[in-house]
C-alpha cells in the first residue's frame, strides 16, 4: 500500500529535545564518575560537571541557532554556501567518519562490558555482531522511527537511573563528600575537560535540525534537552562519590554498574540487580549507536546522492563491525573512547565557529528558504 | 518467449470470443415480448431450481405479466400479500401507462425501481428483489423484497463483558447498520457503500461521522477498498488483510470486533468502521498497539478499577511475551540474580530434567499451543477431554516422568493465562508468536538477547502503521494528553477531548464551559 500522510510524519522540535540526551547518554553514564574522581578531590567534581555542562548547553544552543536558519537544507548545501564547496565536502566526510566511529565504539563497548558483566563463555564477536544487526535493522527503517525509538527508551533510562539513585540513598555517607573546595585549579581544568567529553553528540544537530517542522523552537529545546544530561550526570556523580568515596570511585571502571551491584532493594526479592540495570542501560547505548550510524548514512547520502539509503546502510555495517573489533580489552577501549571523545567535542566547535563568522560576514543573504 | 506470448494472446483472444458467443445467445436488453424476456433471464441465471417464475394475467386489460424471484432470499409473505394479491385483485381501467400505474398505485412495497437492462435485473434478483415483467413494455419493475432466514441478535461469543450491552453483530449487514444507528442518532453518521467480490458482489459499508473523523482517513480507506480485487470474501478478515499497511508483521493493524458498542465508541472518537455483509465481525481502523489491549469493560467499570485493570493488562501482555524468556535467561545465564532460597528449589526441581531450560520452555510452550488449538477446534461436547489430557496427563505425568520441571509448568501456565487476558484475540496470537523468539534469544544470549529482542520489537512497532497512523501512538510520537485514556482511564468528566492522534476535525467531545 502506498504511504499515506494523514498522521504527522515530520520531526518536531520536541523530538530533537529528546534526541539530544539520547545521543549524549551512552557509555559515559557508566564511567564518568570514575574518570572525574581521578582528577578532582572528594565531591568537587560537581563544579567541573556544571562548568562543562554550561559549555555544552551553550554550544548546543549556538549550533542549533545557526542551523535553524537553514530549514530544509542538507548540511552539505548550507555549509557549502557559507564555507565553499570543498570545505563542505570535507566536513561532511568528517562527520560521516565520526558517526561511524562512534557507532563502532558503542558496539565494541557493549561487547566488552557485556562480556564482563553478563557472560563468561560467549565470544565477544557474537555479542557485538548481534548488537550491530539490531542497530542496522533500526537504521534501515524510517528516520522518524528513530526519533520515536528515542522517545520510547529515554524515559526508561531516566526512570531506571532515578530508581537506582533512590535505592542508593541508604548507602550514602556524608564523610565521603566533605570537605568541599579542596581541589587545585589544575584539577578543576582537567575535570572540566574530562566531563566535557561526556557531552558528545552535538554533531547530530547539524544534520537533523533542517528536517524539523517548527524550526524556530529548536535552539531553546535542544539546549533544554542537553541540560537534562547535565542534571543526570551531576546526580550520578554525587551519588557514586557519596556511596563509594573518591578513593574507591577512582579505581572502579564503571562506577554506576558497581553502584547497582552494591545496593539492595528493600524487601529484596531479586539479588544482584546490576545485570538488570545494565541491560536497560544497553538501550541508551543502542540509541546513541543508532543515531550516529544514521548521521553517517545521511552524510554519505548527501555526498553520494545516487546511492540508495539501504545500500549505504548495509555497506557501512561490515566496516563498522571491523572497527568495533579492533579494541581487544577494556583498556584499549578506553583509549579508543578518549580519542573519539576529543574529536566529537572539538569537531562541532570547529564547524560552528566558521559557520557563525561566515554567516556574520555574508549576512542573511544566503538564507535558504 | 515471443512465440509463447503470441500463442497466449491467441488463446486469450479465443477465450474472449467464446465468452462473447455465450453472451450473444440471449438478449441483454429488455424487449416487448414477455416470453423472450423470461427466456433471457432464465438463460442468464441457468434456470436454477430456486428461481420462481409466476405468470399471471392482469385483470381488466387481459395482459400477460410475470413475477420472478429467488425463493429463500426473499420475503415470500411480502410477495404474496403486497404484490401478487394486489395486482390480481385490481382491475385496470386504462390501456396506456399501466406499468407506471402499477408502480405508483398498486404495489405495496416501499423500495421499488425500474430498469430496462438485464444485468441490473439479474443482479437485483440475486439480491433478493422481485422482478415484475409486463407484456409490451421494455421496462421491468424491481421491488425490494429482500428477506429470508437469518440469525437473531445474540450475545457476542468472542468478546464477553461482565457489564455492558449484550447485543452483538449478526451476518446481515442491514441489521448491523441498524445496530450502529440505534447507538448514534446523529444526522452526520455516514454509511458509504462499496461492492467487493468479483463473483460474490458483497456489500461493504464504511461508516464514520462527518465532522469528527479526519476526511483524509476516510478517503484513504475508500481508496484502498476500491483496489480490492478478489472473488469472494467469507469474512471481514479478507478486507483487513487486503487493506492493511504491512503484510510482514504479526500484529493486527486493523481491529476486529463483534460488538456494536465498540464500533460506535470508536466512531465517536474519530475512527472509521467497516461492516461487511455476511459476517458478524466489523473492522475498526486505524488502531494502535494500545487499542489491542483495551476492552469495552474499561468504560463500564468505575474509573479507578478500570485504570488498574488496564495497567494489569499491560503487565499481562509483558508477561505473555517475556516471562518464559526471563526464566530461561535467569536459569541458564544469571542464576546469581535469583534469590538464593528460590534458586535452590529451582535447582532441585530441575534435577533430572535432561534438557537445557530453553528447550524445556519451547517444548512446553509448543505443547500448550497444540492443546489450545485442539481445544478451539474440538466440538464443545468433547472439549472437556482436552482439559483432562492437558492438565493431568501432560502436566502431571510429564513432571513426574522428569521431562519438565514443575517450575517450568508454572511459568508456562502463567504465560498462558496472561495471553488469555488480552482482549483482542489477534493481538494475543501475535504476542504468543513473539514469545518463541524471546525464548530462543534468551536461550542463546541470556538477558542480553532478551533486551535485543525487546529493542527489535520496538523498532518493528515504531515502523509499523495502521492506515498511515503510527502503531506506537500515543507513546511515540508522544501525545501526552491522550495517555489519560490509554495507560489509565480517566474519569469521564476529565475526558473532554477526542484523542488528538486521530487528528479529528472537531476534537471537543464535551463542552466544559456550559455547566
Amino acid at each position: 500500500m502506498s504511504p499515506f500522510k494523514y498522521a504527522d510524519e515530520s520531526i518536531q522540535s520536541q523530538d530533537i529535545m529528546i534526541a539530544i540526551p539520547s545521543v549524549a547518554i551512552a557509555v559515559s553514564i557508566l564511567d564518568l564518575p570514575g574518570i572525574l574522581a581521578k582528577s578532582v578531590r572528594f565531591a568537587d567534581g560537581w563544579i567541573a560537571i556544571i562548568i562543562a555542562g554550561i559549555l555544552a548547553v551553550s554550544l548546543t544552543w549556538f549550533v542549533a541557532k545557526i542551523v535553524s536558519k537553514f530549514p530544509n537544507q542538507s548540511f552539505l548545501s548550507y555549509s557549502s554556501s557559507l564555507l565553499s564547496k570543498p570545505v563542505a565536502y570535507l566536513l561532511t566526510l568528517l562527520f560521516a567518519i565520526q558517526g561511524m566511529m562512534i557507532a563502532a565504539y558503542e558496539v565494541s563497548s557493549i561487547s566488552i562490558i557485556s562480556k564482563q558483566y553478563l557472560f563468561d563463555t560467549t565470544p565477544v564477536e557474537v555479542i557485538g555482531l548481534s548488537f550491530l544487526l539490531i542497530v542496522v535493522y533500526s537504521v534501515s527503517g524510517s528516520r522518524v522511527g528513530l526519533f520515536r525509538l528515542n522517545a520510547m527508551f529515554l524515559p526508561l533510562i531516566f526512570l531506571v537511573t532515578g530508581l537506582l539513585i533512590i535505592f542508593a540513598i541508604g548507602f550514602m555517607k556524608l564523610d565521603n563528600v566533605l570537605p568541599v573546595f579542596t581541589t587545585g585549579i589544575n584539577g578543576y581544568v582537567k575535570g572540566t575537560i574530562d566531563s566535557a567529553l561526556a557531552y558528545a553528540g552535538i554533531g547530530i544537530l547539524f544534520f537533523y535540525i533542517p528536517l524539523v517542522k517548527d524550526i524556530n523552537k529548536v535552539p531553546g529545546r535542544a539546549a533544554f534537552g542537553m541540560s537534562w544530561v547535565v542534571l543526570l550526570y551531576l546526580l550520578i556523580y554525587l551519588v557514586c562519590i557519596a556511596v563509594f568515596g573518591q578513593a574507591t570511585t577512582e579505581v572502579i571502571r564503571l562506577p554506576l554498574i558497581e553502584l547497582a551491584k552494591s545496593i539492595k532493594i528493600p524487601g529484596g526479592f531479586f539479588e544482584r540487580m546490576e545485570s538488570l540495570f545494565f541491560v536497560i542501560w544497553i538501550t541508551s547505548i543502542f540509541t546513541t549507536a543508532m543515531m550516529t550510524y544514521d548521521v553517517a548514512v545521511m552524510a554519505l547520502q548527501s555526498i553520494l546522492p545516487k546511492l540508495k539509503k539501504h545500500t549505504i546502510v548495509f555497506g557501512l555495517s561490515p566496516l563498522i563491525y571491523f572497527i568495533s573489533t579492533l579494541p581487544n580489552n577494556f583498556l584499549e577501549n578506553v583509549k579508543f573512547e578518549e580519542y573519539l571523545a576529543y574529536t566529537t567535542s572539538i569537531l562541532p566547535v570547529f564547524v560552528v565557529i566558521p559557520l557563525w563568522i561566515m554567516y556574520g560576514i555574508k549576512g542573511g543573504k544566503n538564507r535558504g528558504q | 518467449m515471443a512465440r509463447r506470448s503470441i500463442f497466449n494472446r491467441m488463446k486469450t483472444r479465443n477465450k474472449i470470443k467464446q465468452s462473447q458467443e455465450q453472451q450473444e445467445e440471449f438478449n441483454t436488453s429488455i424487449t416487448k415480448n414477455l416470453d423472450d424476456n423470461l427466456k433471457s433471464i432464465k438463460k442468464m441465471l441457468g434456470d436454477p431450481t430456486d428461481l420462481v417464475t409466476r405468470e399471471l394475467i392482469i385483470g381488466g386489460i387481459e395482459k400477460r405479466a410475470a413475477i420472478i424471484y429467488i425463493s429463500g432470499i426473499t420475503d415470500e409473505d411480502l410477495i404474496n400479500n403486497n404484490i401478487l394479491k394486489v395486482i390480481q385483485e385490481n382491475l385496470m381501467q386504462y390501456e396506456t401507462g399501466i406499468l407506471d400505474k402499477i408502480h405508483s398505485e398498486v404495489v405495496a412495497v416501499t423500495d421499488t425501481d425500474k430498469s430496462n437492462n438485464l444485468d441490473d435485473v439479474s443482479l437485483a434478483i440475486l439480491n433478493g428483489h422481485t422482478a415484475f415483467y409486463l407484456e409490451g413494455y421494455e421496462e421491468v419493475l424491481l421491488m425490494g423484497t429482500t428477506g429470508g432466514e437469518s440469525r437473531s441478535i445474540e450475545e457476542p461469543e468472542s468478546e464477553t463483558l461482565v457489564r455492558g450491552p449484550r447485543d452483538g453483530f449478526v451476518e446481515s449487514i442491514f441489521t448491523n447498520m441498524a445496530l450502529i444507528r440505534r447507538d448514534i442518532r446523529d444526522p452526520n453518521l455516514r454509511f458509504k457503500k462499496h461492492e467487493v467480490g468479483k463473483r460474490s458482489k458483497q456489500m461493504v459499508v464504511v461508516c464514520y461521522i462527518e465532522g469528527i473523523t479526519n476526511p483524509d482517513l476516510v478517503n484513504e480507506i475508500n481508496r484502498r477498498l476500491a483496489t480490492m480485487d478478489i472473488d469472494f470474501i467469507s469474512d471481514s478478515s479478507f478486507i483487513e488483510q487486503w487493506i492493511e499497511d504491512s503484510i510482514y508483521s504479526p500484529f493486527p493493524q486493523i481491529l476486529d470486533t463483534e460488538r456494536p458498542d465498540s464500533v460506535s465508541a470508536s466512531l465517536i472518537q474519530g475512527k472509521v468502521g467497516i461492516i461487511v455483509d455476511g459476517t458478524p465481525f466489523a473492522l475498526i481502523a486505524p488502531m494502535s498497539l494500545s487499542d489491542g489491549l483495551a476492552s469495552p469493560e474499561d468504560y463500564t467499570q468505575r474509573w479507578m478499577s478500570a485504570s488498574l485493570l488496564r495497567i494489569l493488562r499491560f503487565l499481562a501482555a509483558f508477561i505473555a511475551v517475556f516471562l518464559p524468556g526471563l526464566y530461561v535467561a535467569f536459569v541458564s545465564f544469571h542464576p546469581g540474580m535469583i534469590p538464593s532460597t528460590l534458586a535452590y528449589s529451582i535447582a532441585a526441581s530441575r534435577e533430572g530434567v535432561p534438557f537445557p531450560a530453553a528447550v524445556e520452555a519451547i517444548l512446553l510452550a509448543i505443547t500448550f499451543e497444540i492443546l489450545h488449538e485442539a481445544g478451539v477446534r474440538l466440538p464443545k461436547v468433547i472439549g472437556q477431554t482436552i482439559g483432562i489430557v492437558g492438565g493431568l496427563v501432560i502436566g502431571e505425568a510429564a513432571v513426574s516422568a522428569g521431562i519438565v520441571s514443575p517450575i517450568m509448568v508454572i511459568v508456562t501456565a502463567l504465560t498462558a493465562i496472561a495471553a488469555f487476558s488480552i482482549p483482542t484475540y489477534s493481538m494475543s496470537i501475535a504476542l504468543r508468536t513473539f514469545r518463541f523468539i524471546v525464548i530462543i534469544a534468551s536461550g542463546a544470549l541470556g538477558l542480553y538477547g532478551l533486551i535485543l529482542i525487546y529493542i527489535m520489537m520496538n523498532i518493528h512497532i515504531v515502523n509499523l502503521k495502521s492506515i498511515g497512523m503510527p502503531y506506537s501512538i500515543p507513546f511515540g510520537p508522544l501525545f501526552l494528553k491522550d495517555l489519560k485514556d490509554v495507560i489509565i482511564r480517566a474519569p469521564f468528566t476529565k475526558l473532554t477531548r477526542r484523542p488528538k492522534h486521530l487528528e479529528p476535525v472537531d476534537d471537543v467531545s464535551k463542552d466544559t464551559s456550559i455547566k
